[in-house]
């Protein structure tokens, strides 16, 4: 057969043209995720992000999780109780690894211990380096014994980088055996990861998909379109400028919350930012609504209190707007310090992501009103969190979300003995804060712990180790024909995963 | 001989001072590697687990060691372990690599395609309506940054039209049509900014050739139009096209970032930022090396050809 020149030129322009019928994603059972961007790794206890979380929470589960409506639920666990002061006790669902192995409570006692060694980089280290020692008095009942009493031990427990893995499974060159609703059948680094349902999962009826695939959007104009042309189900991290077309598609349906939020932090070794009354000067000028319509379309909300949502039992509505903005209160404040002619500093942020330098410029022009000139110092994202750590800044604007909706949850942005971190203000010297959530977490009685929350509120707005600026509304967005599917309430909305094994695709 | 020796001397010693200065400059410019995989999510990491995975990848040792430790390896043809997930760097990279080579060989089939005959095309009537056309036609295309031009054939052929997916990769084997589907927009971006180069480099070349001597002879002496266009104007005109064009096609090795990112195509220059934000030293490392003896190996071989072509170049 002979293949004439203009044929085959023809053919060429017309191959991309061609409509293929089978579309990647809207296949009933089998649904197609946007992930931002993909794991850097799959390490079950390592704070590897968002996109990572979400995928680790098919493959694995851990004692507690979390349900749709936000209220902590035994996911391993089948009972939990307290046993004494400093003991908590669980017993075990029936469950089986991938490998077919039951889940005992050597398992769990195996995966704690990962977390709490010595040479752990595990997310949940430095909390689990309160655990006394762990029992497995049988196979499907484990005691924990804290070194202290722990109300927040089941909290801690939920946490997706806490994982139960089969024991042993973990060390190094292995693949940690989870149990969790799917199963990753394929990988293609960078690209996508492909998931098949877990037959054997231990709640009946779940996972409703056969299949999941994850495939990476980094690009997050590439990922809504992907959305809207049909390629994928459902995406996570959808941009702000994007949600009203979202909104007004009939095809599709958007998720928010409001639960990660941007903030200030300080140096509180050197510069003016030591004096607490300069922090609240600054906590006092902000215009908030400004940064929530110019930096998130409107798509967030102010925040002039300490970062805790208004859905948690110890939210205090008298003390959320503790920041308000108050200008002359700024100016006095400023005065009172000895710096009422105002002064020059530098703001850390970063070029790379908008939302951090977009809040960054709008700080800076509040500020310019009661006298303090800005400058900006926006290096890329790296440079940014290595200055960040080793306090060579003067104050830093930063994005991140609660451990959870307890206040307990804020804990690794405004415990001054934690350590330096980018993420928490610099050398912050004032204890009270640390002692107050150390308190929190041994009251086992709620309205005592209530009080003492309350407290760490007031100690958060007095001191002003971090300044609230602004919730960020978190989205995800879907067909129309995906349902079960739940955006967690507040700091959860990473957890929001969890779901999928509830999610059908019509 | 000789002379082809030193050559292949000198790219050595240019591959080793690649590697040499990419390795100085992303260990002493800020950030680092165990840092941002433990403060990944706005994560606030303790300074225990940062100096303990310190240790595990090897951070803590001077830094004339690993240099020395990186050589050795690169010696032994091992280009080491990613930071992000021990995944070995040679892997990635040689599924990236092919990837980003497939974009831009069929980016160069369409810009060549298109550029090479209606460059000459234009050239054969200079001033005529195709030339007005075709200089504006590429002034446009050049002055149009990709990401833009990337971004509107999302709208215009995956968004309204929905003839084409907006973006992602799908392997060849495994589905081979969605493949060029897939192919077509990221490839179409690169080759427009191509394609006015080439238009521009041809219609230059051919008009500078057409009024040779040799090409007024070939006339006087009644040579058919279309045998001297092929035979003596574009033989000589292609010269300098062929040097552009090559040199445009290696500056693609590493430079398809914003391409990759509009249409999501998972390749080289993608990966090469990407772990360059994360500080994976081995990574940047061994993709740097990867286009670096791509690049010079290229003009290795083109030098060693005019080499050939040309006595003149091996006596100088």
């Amino acid at each position: 057969m002979t293949i004439r020149r203009r044929a085959l030129i023809a053919g060429s322009v017309a191959l991309p043209f061609l409509r293929v019928p089978a579309r990647a994603a809207g296949t009933p059972g089998q649904l197609v995720f946007g992930l931002s961007s993909y794991p850097p790794n799959f390490n079950p206890w390592v704070q590897a992000g968002t996109a990572a979380g979400t995928v680790t929470l098919q493959v694995h589960r851990g004692l507690m999780s979390y349900a749709p409506d936000g209220t902590l639920r035994g996911e391993l666990a089948a009972t939990w109780a307290r046993l004494g002061d400093t003991g908590w006790v669980f017993t075990l669902r029936d469950a089986t690894f991938h490998n077919g192995g039951t889940v005992t409570s050597a398992d769990v006692k195996y995966s704690i211990e990962q977390v709490s060694a010595p040479k752990s980089t595990a997310y949940m280290r430095a909390q689990f380096q309160g655990v006394d020692r762990i029992e497995t008095p049988h196979p499907l009942t484990v005691l924990i014994v804290m070194k202290e009493p722990t109300e927040t031990l089941p909290l801690w427990l939920a946490a997706f980088e806490m994982p139960v893995v089969a024991a042993g499974s973990a060390e190094a060159g292995k693949t940690p055996i989870g149990c969790g609703p799917f199963t990753i059948t394929k990988q293609e680094r960078g690209v996508s990861i492909d998931l098949a349902a877990n037959p054997n999962f231990y709640k009946p009826g779940l996972p409703k998909l056969k299949t999941l695939r994850f495939v990476v959007y980094a690009d997050e104009t590439a990922r809504v379109a992907a959305l809207q042309t049909g390629d994928v189900d459902l995406i996570e991290y959808v941009p702000w400028q994007s949600m009203a077309g979202i909104e007004a598609d009939p095809k599709l349906r958007l998720q928010n919350t409001e639960g990660p939020f941007m903030y200030l932090t300080f140096n509180g070794a050197t510069g003016p930012f030591k004096d607490p009354k300069v922090r609240l000067a600054v906590a006092h000028a902000i215009k908030r609504d400004e940064i929530v319509k110019s930096v998130f379309y409107g798509r967030g909300a102010a925040l002039a209190g300490p970062p805790l949502v208004e859905s948690s039992p110890f939210y205090d509505k008298t003390l959320a707007e503790g920041w308000a903005y108050d200008p002359a209160k700024a100016k006095a404040l400023l005065a009172d310090a000895g710096l009422g002619g105002g002064f020059n500093c530098t703001l850390l942020a970063t070029a790379q992501y908008s939302m951090h330098k977009d809040t960054a410029e709008i700080v800076q022009q509040n500020l310019a009103a009661i006298g303090i000139q800005v400058e900006l110092a926006l290096p890329d994202w790296a440079t940014r969190i290595s200055l960040g750590n080793r306090g060579q800044y003067q104050f830093a604007v930063n994005g991140t979300t609660a451990d959870s909706n307890d206040p307990d949850g804020l804990s690794a942005l405004v415990d001054s003995t934690l350590g330096p971190a980018a993420a928490r203000s610099f050398d912050f010297k004032d204890d009270s804060i640390a002692k107050a959530l150390a308190a929190g977490r041994a009251e086992f009685d709620p309205a005592k712990r209530g009080a003492i929350y309350t407290e760490l509120q007031r100690l958060i707005l007095a001191q002003t180790p971090i300044v609230s600026l602004a919730w960020r509304a978190q989205g995800y967005a879907m067909a129309a024909g995906v349902k079960g599917f739940t955006n967690m309430p507040g700091a959860l909305t990473f957890f929001s995963g969890t779901t999928l094994e509830e999610t059908t695709l019509g | 001989m000789m002379w082809a020796a030193k050559r292949i001397g000198t790219s050595l010693v240019l591959v080793w001072l690649v590697i040499t200065l990419v390795f100085l400059a992303i260990h002493l410019v800020p950030g680092d590697p165990a840092e941002l995989l433990l403060s990944q999510g706005g994560a606030a990491p303790d300074a225990d687990s940062v100096a303990l995975l310190h240790e595990q990848l090897g951070l803590d040792r001077p830094l004339i060691e690993q240099y020395l430790g990186n050589l050795s390896g690169l010696a032994r043809g091992d280009l080491g372990q990613s930071m992000q997930d021990q995944a070995p760097v040679a892997e990635s990279i040689a599924d990236r690599l092919p990837r980003t080579l497939e974009l831009i060989a069929a980016a160069a089939i369409v810009a060549l395609g298109i550029g090479i005959p209606l460059g000459t095309a234009a050239a054969a009537r200079p001033g005529g309506w195709l030339d007005r056309i075709g200089t504006a036609l590429a002034a446009l295309l050049l002055s149009l940054p990709v990401f833009v031009l990337g971004t509107l054939l999302v709208l215009v052929f995956a968004q309204t039209l929905h003839w084409l997916p907006a973006g992602g990769y799908v392997a060849l084997a495994a589905n081979p049509v969605r493949h060029l589907q897939l192919l077509a927009m990221p490839a179409s971006t690169i080759a427009a900014g191509l394609a006015a180069v080439t238009y521009r480099i041809t219609r230059g070349a051919v008009a500078d050739v057409r009024q040779r001597d040799y090409v007024r002879t070939a006339r006087a002496k009644g040579v058919a139009p279309a045998r001297i266009m092929r035979r003596h104007v574009l033989r000589n005109a292609l010269i300098p096209v062929a040097t552009v064009i090559g040199l445009q096609l290696g500056g693609l090795l590493g430079g398809t970032v914003l391409v990759e990112y509009v249409f999501n195509y998972p390749g080289l220059s993608g990966l090469l930022i990407d772990t360059v934000s994360a500080r994976d030293y081995p990574m940047v490392e061994g993709i740097v090396l990867v286009i670096s003896v791509l690049f010079v190996g290229l003009n290795l071989l083109l030098d060693l050809l005019y080499g050939v072509l040309d006595p003149r170049v091996r006596q100088a």
